[in-house]
């Protein structure tokens, strides 16, 4: 099914169908379909406990889906350990940053430059990652890209939680992605930095770069989704752009009055 | 496929091609390294001074071997081995064995051993690794233990020699000649040096980097497409070879296996070794080796047997007070003497979990980053 | 192959398992509810055994029963509140290396008093001798001494060593105590609580550091029960206490890391391989068989450990923080 997307031609790059998981008896997600266009912005929204998370997590390969497929790119990801996903060219963001501490914000940014660079295993021994290495370059470019170009040799474990955010976006952006799933990307940040970080994730789409928000903020959703799909109990229950879904009345009573932007 | 990014043009430049990469070596590395070298080989004379005995030294530059690559598993990947003796001791009864089966010459009893030890490297890394750390710190333990059982058995017995070690071992040589106590010093001093640059280049590499970061965060690394566990085989079977390194040298050293070499104490004494001098600085658990090692032989003529209590306590208070070891310790006297310091500490031991258990952990909200 | 002497082995799998099942409640105990992965615990076993060597030879068997797992709560609690507390926020990795330095210093201490040889530890008069175990219809000469216990399956009469037996049975009470005390008391109920989730035990007010120390109090006190009764059996000299940590904590793993229950199994399993290729082993009449038998009784539990995890991961019931 080809649709437009910014008005370029465009293919489904995910494609999930009846995707179904139990946890101990509770229905976590029920038969969930979910179709997104390639180069889109696909936010996920839903009340507390809807699954959303739960749905990512399959998606990545975290959790094994008890039913239904996932098709990437025309693949299906079932089985697939969860590096070899990543390395099919989908990065993820978690809901609380995950950065590695003790190492420099260069250093955690080159990692996934190397990882895109050599794969997901290589024995890389004549080279010495100083400044000056292009890796090392180019992940100061990525961090300047984020606004992290103030700290570049400090600690990642010293930076606020915003901070921290951002270096992982800096981190999953290095690994050139087709997907990006973002788990509420803009949780804990005030005002000014997540409207930044709306302007960082709406330039990167210009990029071709597809991403699947889930999030909270009615006011990322609106400014950034192409398109919607709202997540009850498991289930879809709605889905589509921003304009129907907001008048859906069948949203707004999951909302239970939740405000919206 | 998604557009064409102007990153190709330093995609290009990341794959390296028409770019100059920086040396390998800095200048301050040369330094160093130079340092180091001249310390080493000079040992016999300053051991001495320091009373000391010139044969003392080679043992020292075997235990720094074996502590230098604890290190790199323990200090790159937080990874903590009880069983490290497995390595030194299997290739001690290699190389043992060899001297007395089949030729005196080194060469051979070397290149066995070496096989070997890889051999075991991979089975033990293969039933070990999938798990957290704690996990690991007890399945080396006990795997170690059952080598040190089976040696004992009295089914192998005949071959091992049970209780009384491997005896009756040729005189080793190299090519034909005899080694004397002073080429095998040589020999070993030259393979710790080379270690120490292997080492050195390998912490500063990309290689190196993957590892340190599996100390860090297992979950990221795996999120981010590295095969978190192909590289923590690669961190274990690296610091195997230069546990068996140094249990094949023991046995050149003195032409003699003790079953101690299996025993788990053998796999306390380099951990206590690494921990004392500093985890994750290299040239700390080379000095802890030189450290313990000289404890022993000049605190016995004082105190006899309780050196080793004492030393016990001297672990524990490091562990509790200072546990980045005497380089920390170093660390702040240069910082004393108004030195600058890198403001990264390395070498505080850390045990990963596996990624199953950071994922638990951090859904749980255990693993809390600083909050502004 | 008679059945006698597989009754043997049964007895003996049961007797050998219960040290083991002692040692790795203790630890899974203190695993599950603090966390903390005591490598100093075989050393706690040292200390009770030397302590009922010499409280035994002081005031005789009977005081030592008695007094020796009093005196290894106090240890315990000390060890907890004076070294182990400061590590709950500690990495796992410094635990472990601090519980692995007192292991040592345990160790070293005890051969600087005692000396480096097995000291001998003597059963009282009334533990000392066979029990006999009698079988339907069996006909007991008068003259042999021993308790005569009945048991059905043995045919004529077998003997075994009465204090084995007062071991195992010893091993079952403390067990049975042990589980009591957890199912039925609010100590208890907070411990299996606490085990499940700390942090909401912390909301709810209640003392949970006073806990942990009682909690390692008791898993030190049944170490002291391990090495009273035990301590005749393993010998007592230092190298005793990681002797038996190893298999120990072997047999946490197996049965699963905080799972009480599947440590108990898992001792049992251990136990019973051991005795059986050890009873295998001794009746083997061909020679290269006995010499294959001899080997796998040293490695056994390794590779029960081995197959285990490898089917099993996560250990027999292995989920970390469940009780039973």
């Amino acid at each position: 099914m080809i649709e437009t997307v910014n008005g370029h031609a465009s293919a489904p790059i995910l494609e999930v169908r009846g995707v179904s998981k139990w946890f101990a008896g509770l229905k976590a997600l029920d038969c969930v379909n979910l179709t997104v266009q390639e180069g889109s912005i696909h936010a996920i929204i839903g009340p507390n406990g809807a699954g959303k998370s739960t749905l990512l997590n399959v998606l990545i390969g975290l959790i094994e889906a008890d039913d239904g497929t996932i098709t990437y790119a025309g693949e299906t990801l079932k089985g697939l350990s969860p590096h070899n996903i990543i390395q099919k060219g989908i990065a993820r963001v978690f809901q609380t940053p995950q950065i590695f501490p003790a190492l420099s914000l260069v250093e955690n940014v080159a990692i996934a430059i190397l990882a895109k660079r050599d794969g997901k295993f290589s024995i890389r021994l004549l080279e010495a990652l100083r400044p000056g290495h292009p890796v090392v370059e180019l992940a100061a470019e990525h961090l300047r890209e984020v606004g992290l170009a103030d700290h570049l040799q400090s600690e990642a474990q010293h930076l606020s939680r915003g901070d921290k955010r951002r270096l992982e976006l800096a981190l999953c952006l290095a690994a050139e992605p087709r997907l990006l799933l973002l788990d509420e990307p803009t949780a804990g940040m005030s005002r000014h930095d997540t409207n930044r970080t709306i302007d960082l994730l709406q330039h990167l789409s210009r990029k071709g770069m597809t991403k699947i928000v889930i999030e909270h903020d009615m006011h990322v959703v609106f400014s950034l989704a192409d398109r919607i799909s709202v997540l009850a109990q498991g289930a879809v229950i709605a889905e589509g752009v921003p304009e129907d879904v907001r008048g859906n009345p069948k949203v707004q009573q999951a909302y239970l009055g939740e405000a919206s932007a | 496929m998604s557009e064409v990014t102007e990153r190709s043009a330093l995609g290009g430049k990341v794959a390296g091609i028409g770019v100059r990469l920086p040396t390998l070596l800095t200048r301050r590395d040369l330094v160093v390294l130079v340092v180091f070298a001249i310390a080493v080989l000079t040992m016999p004379t300053w051991l001495v001074a320091l009373g000391g005995y010139e044969a003392l030294a080679t043992k020292i530059v075997i235990w720094a071997i074996f502590a230098l690559g604890f290190d790199i598993l323990l200090g790159l990947t937080g990874y903590l081995s009880f069983g490290h003796a497995a390595f030194f001791g299997t290739a001690a009864y290699v190389t043992g064995l060899s001297l007395k089966h089949l030729s005196a010459d080194i060469l051979p009893a070397m290149a066995l051993s070496f096989v070997v030890v890889l051999v075991v490297a991979l089975a033990l890394g293969v039933l070990t690794l999938r798990r957290s750390g704690i996990y690991f710190a007890i399945l080396t333990l006990a795997f170690a233990e059952m080598a040190h059982a089976l040696v004992l058995s009295s089914t192998l017995q005949k071959w091992t020699g049970g209780d009384n070690g491997l005896t009756g071992l040729a005189s080793p040589s190299l090519f034909g000649s005899r080694l004397s106590d002073h080429s095998v010093f040589y020999i070993c001093s030259a393979l710790l040096i080379a270690g120490y640059v292997f080492a050195r280049v390998l912490r500063r590499s990309p290689l190196g980097l993957m590892l340190r970061s599996i100390k860090e965060n297992q979950m990221r690394l795996e999120y981010t497409g590295v095969n978190v566990f192909a590289y923590k085989m690669a961190a274990f079977v690296v610091s195997a070879m230069y546990a068996g390194l140094a249990g094949s040298l023991m046995v050149i050293y003195e032409p003699y296996v003790a079953t101690k070499y299996l025993y788990w104490s053998t796999s306390g004494e380099v951990v206590i070794m690494s921990v004392i001098g500093g985890v994750g600085t290299l040239i700390g658990p080379i000095f802890g080796a030189g450290f313990m090692l000289y404890f022993e032989n000049v605190v016995q003529a004082f105190i006899g047997e309780q050196w080793k209590l004492l030393l016990g306590i001297i672990f524990v208070a490091i562990v509790i007070f200072l546990p980045g070891g005497f380089a920390d310790l170093g660390r702040l006297g240069w910082k004393a003497m108004g030195g600058v310091v890198r403001s990264r500490r390395h070498n505080v031991p850390d045990m990963p979990g596996s990624v199953e258990e950071d994922r638990r952990r951090r859904q749980r909200g255990d693993l809390e980053e600083d909050d502004d | 192959m008679t059945i006698n002497s597989i009754f043997l082995m049964l007895v003996t799998g049961l007797q050998l398992g219960a040290i083991y099942a002692l040692i790795a409640t203790g630890l899974t105990l203190i695993f599950g509810t603090l966390g903390v992965v005591n490598f100093a615990h075989g050393a706690l076993y040292l200390i009770a055994a030397y302590a009922a060597v010499v409280v035994s030879n002081e005031l005789g068997f009977g005081l030592a029963i008695v007094l020796v797992p009093i005196i290894l709560f106090v240890v315990g609690i000390a060890m907890e509140r004076g070294l182990i507390q400061f590590f709950y926020r500690r990495p796992h990795t410094d635990q472990i290396l601090v519980t692995f330095g007192l292991a040592i210093v345990v160790e070293e201490l005890m051969r600087w008093i005692f000396g480096a040889n097995n000291i001998p530890f003597a059963l009282p008069a009334w533990g000392s001798g066979q029990v006999l175990f009698y079988g339907l219809g069996a006909v007991v000469p008068e003259a042999i001494p021993g308790l005569r216990i009945p048991m059905p399956f043995v045919n004529g009469f077998v003997f075994f060593p009465a204090w084995r037996l007062l071991l195992i049975i010893v091993t079952m009470l403390t067990i049975v105590a042990l589980f009591a005390m957890l199912q039925f008391t609010r100590f208890g109920l907070v411990v299996r609580a606490g085990m499940r989730d700390p942090e909401m035990l912390r909301f709810l007010g209640v003392n949970v550091t006073q806990r942990f120390a009682i909690v390692f109090g008791l898993g030190a006190l049944i170490a002291g029960i391990a090495g009273v009764f035990g301590g005749p059996v393993t010998q007592v000299s230092p190298p005793v206490g990681m002797a038996l940590l190893v298999p120990s904590f072997l047999v946490v793993v197996i049965g699963g890391m905080g799972s009480m229950f599947g440590a108990l199994l898992a001792a049992l399993l251990i136990g019973m391989s051991l005795s059986f290729t050890t009873g295998f082993a001794a009746a083997a009449g061909d020679p290269l068989l006995k010499d294959i038998l001899t080997a796998l009784q040293q490695i056994v539990i390794y590779l029960v450990a081995v197959v285990v995890l490898l089917i099993r991961p996560r250990g027999l019931f292995g989920k970390k923080g469940v009780f039973e």
